[in-house]
């Protein structure tokens, strides 16, 4: 019980987060990030775990709009990345959202202090000869890595599998896993050749319209709206 | 992908897989053969002709074309031919379609079943003649229908050698598939529409006008998520359908990823198939509506004593046999190859 209410609370400090850089991204122009700067102001240590969970895409206001973030962002960002470093046993998708935040918060720099050290890219053989949904799966997952020229060793996997992340994104979609669907729809924003016959831009359209109630199915959505305009980072 | 590396994909263990599901199924098809009789009501004003003509019909469909699919050497050819003959037989060897037409001279299901044996050269001139004195009315031509039954109607005139000026193109562009939808938007209904436009355009996979370029690239994109997603929802039917359609693609046009949802197919059919042979529309432990588990008994899979059994699963079970067989044809290459002499002929006797 006690668990299941911490986790419910880190869930919803996830949410809160997450809808705070989603509002950042409203708009499609350049971004507004009033609402991202009221909740990223909080310290417990639930709003650093949110931090962690949202990982790289806490910095994403930025990062779209081309400017330095601002102090308590980067503070927030950076206190995640020192607070939860991977563990050797640790997922390889954890210790690639660790290496996102960190080389992140390296590529937008710092109003002050010392910048991380992401240390090098961790190894991501195991993603290569992955079976479409499960690639699509950890792709979603790794969704803060899809940025227009991101150059890492999961991007460059992801640009030669356009196809296998499109019927991911259509499987999402019929699985009703809206969050799986909107960080799919992020990758295929970055990806080259994506067929013209899936529809991404309605797909994400009707991925807000059915998951948009998720404040992390609306910062994708809204992240792969705002790259696929052709936003340069 | 050639067709070499096609059969590289599907395994040795992935093909008898496919085969032992086909083989099943129509070995509960044969023992469950009397539940097609058509019955004393087939001819009535009133017939229920789901119950009847309907089955009857999706049987010889099937079976012609795992006829005209397999070389007459193999078992399953004459299993499918052993059925086929029975459905003809029933039928009174196609002189029961002249009273059924005449109790609905404009109705299309009597020409759409009898087309599924004149398909394998089982034919009677007198009903082909009615036939073709309706089907010259401009009523029947204009007749009002969904573009994919429309399809439907063309591709059982065709079987008897009726031609009309209907575009098939315009047609085609007007249903859920041929208009190319965003891959997304799949459901049940469009899945059914989707794989009913395939079996008419390639006769049931017996040949046909095929799928114009477009079409096929969209199922080469599209049908290994559709396929997955059936399966992943325990539609079993649906899934064995777009199977069926999988395999009508063309193989130049497909690659591993396609081959390999194709083939992995079967493991999964196979688990779900009864110890009988019987498959059931739906898996019943999934959440959709679907009929009760106690409708065929696991450990025997025969219909109980209302037929019950028998409905729920009739379609299924044909369609793991027909889509099997698809399957089977495109490994061996056989789509891809001058049809040879077993594959016209018809079926004997």
């Amino acid at each position: 019980m006690k668990q299941s209410g911490a986790s419910a609370l880190l869930q919803g400090a996830v949410q809160d987060l997450a809808s705070g850089v989603a509002s950042a991204l409203r708009g499609g122009g350049r971004t507004s990030r009033e609402d991202l700067h009221a909740t990223v102001r909080s310290t417990s240590d639930l709003d650093l775990a949110a931090a962690r969970v949202l990982g790289a895409d806490l910095l994403l206001p930025a990062v779209l709009d081309g400017t330095a973030p601002t102090g308590p962002e980067v503070d927030l960002a950076r206190r995640a990345f020192d607070a939860y470093p991977p563990p050797v046993t640790a997922a390889p998708t954890v210790a690639w959202s660790h290496w996102a935040l960190g080389h992140t918060l390296r590529r937008v720099g710092a109003p002050s202090g010392p910048v991380p050290e992401p240390g090098p890219e961790p190894d991501a053989s195991w993603l290569t000869g992955a079976p479409w949904p499960s690639l699509t799966h950890h792709l979603a997952v790794l969704a803060p890595l899809a940025l227009p020229g991101q150059d890492c060793a999961v991007a460059r996997l992801a640009r030669g599998r356009t196809l296998d992340v499109a019927r991911g994104f259509v499987r999402a979609i019929r699985r009703r896993d809206w969050y799986q669907a909107a960080g799919a729809g992020r990758w295929l924003a970055v990806l080259p050749d994506v067929p013209h016959t899936l529809g991404l831009p309605s797909g994400l359209d009707f991925v807000e319209l059915m998951g948009g109630g998720d404040a992390r199915v609306l910062l994708q959505v809204r992240a792969a709206r705002l790259i696929g305009s052709g936003v340069s980072v | 992908m050639s067709a070499a590396d096609v059969r590289q994909v599907a395994g040795s263990d992935l093909r008898r897989t496919a085969r032992a599901v086909q083989e099943a199924a129509l070995r509960w098809l044969s023992r469950n053969r009397a539940h097609f009789l058509l019955g004393d009501g087939a001819l009535a004003p009133d017939g229920r002709v789901n119950d009847s003509w309907k089955p009857l019909g999706e049987l010889a469909q099937v079976c012609s074309t795992l006829c005209a699919r397999t070389p007459p050497s193999d078992p399953v050819h004459s299993c499918a031919r052993e059925l086929l003959a029975f459905a003809w037989r029933e039928t009174g060897e196609g002189a029961l379609f002249l009273p059924l037409q005449r109790g609905e001279p404009f109705a299309t299901y009597p020409l759409e079943v009898y087309a599924a044996f004149a398909s394998a050269g089982l034919r009677h001139p007198g009903y082909e003649r009615a036939a073709a004195t309706v089907a010259a009315t401009r009523g029947w031509r204009l007749t009002e229908q969904h573009p994919t039954r429309r399809l439907g109607v063309l591709c059982a005139e065709r079987q008897i050698g009726l031609h009309r000026d209907d575009h098939e193109s315009e047609l085609l562009a007007r249903t859920w598939l041929g208009g190319l939808p965003e891959p997304w938007t799949f459901e049940r209904a469009s899945g059914y529409a989707l794989t009913h436009v395939v079996f008419h355009l390639t006769d049931w996979g017996r040949g046909g006008p095929g799928l114009p370029a477009a079409v096929a690239d969209h199922l080469a994109h599209w049908s290994p998520a559709w396929l997955v997603t059936c399966l992943e929802a325990g539609l079993w039917d649906l899934a064995c359908e777009v199977a069926a359609v999988a395999a009508l693609v063309p193989t130049a046009r497909t690659d591993a990823a396609f081959e390999a949802a194709l083939g992995e197919t079967w493991p999964r059919i196979a688990r779900a198939q009864y110890t009988s042979g019987a498959l059931c529309e739906v898996d019943t432990r999934m959440p959709q509506a679907a009929p009760s588990q106690e409708a065929v008994p696991r450990d025997e899979g025969a219909p109980g004593p209302d037929g019950h059994g028998f409905r729920t699963c009739y379609h299924s079970t044909l369609m793991a046999a027909f889509a099997a067989g698809l399957t089977l044809a495109r490994w061996d290459g056989v789509c891809d190859e001058p049809s040879p002499s077993w594959m016209t002929t018809g079926v004997p006797g």
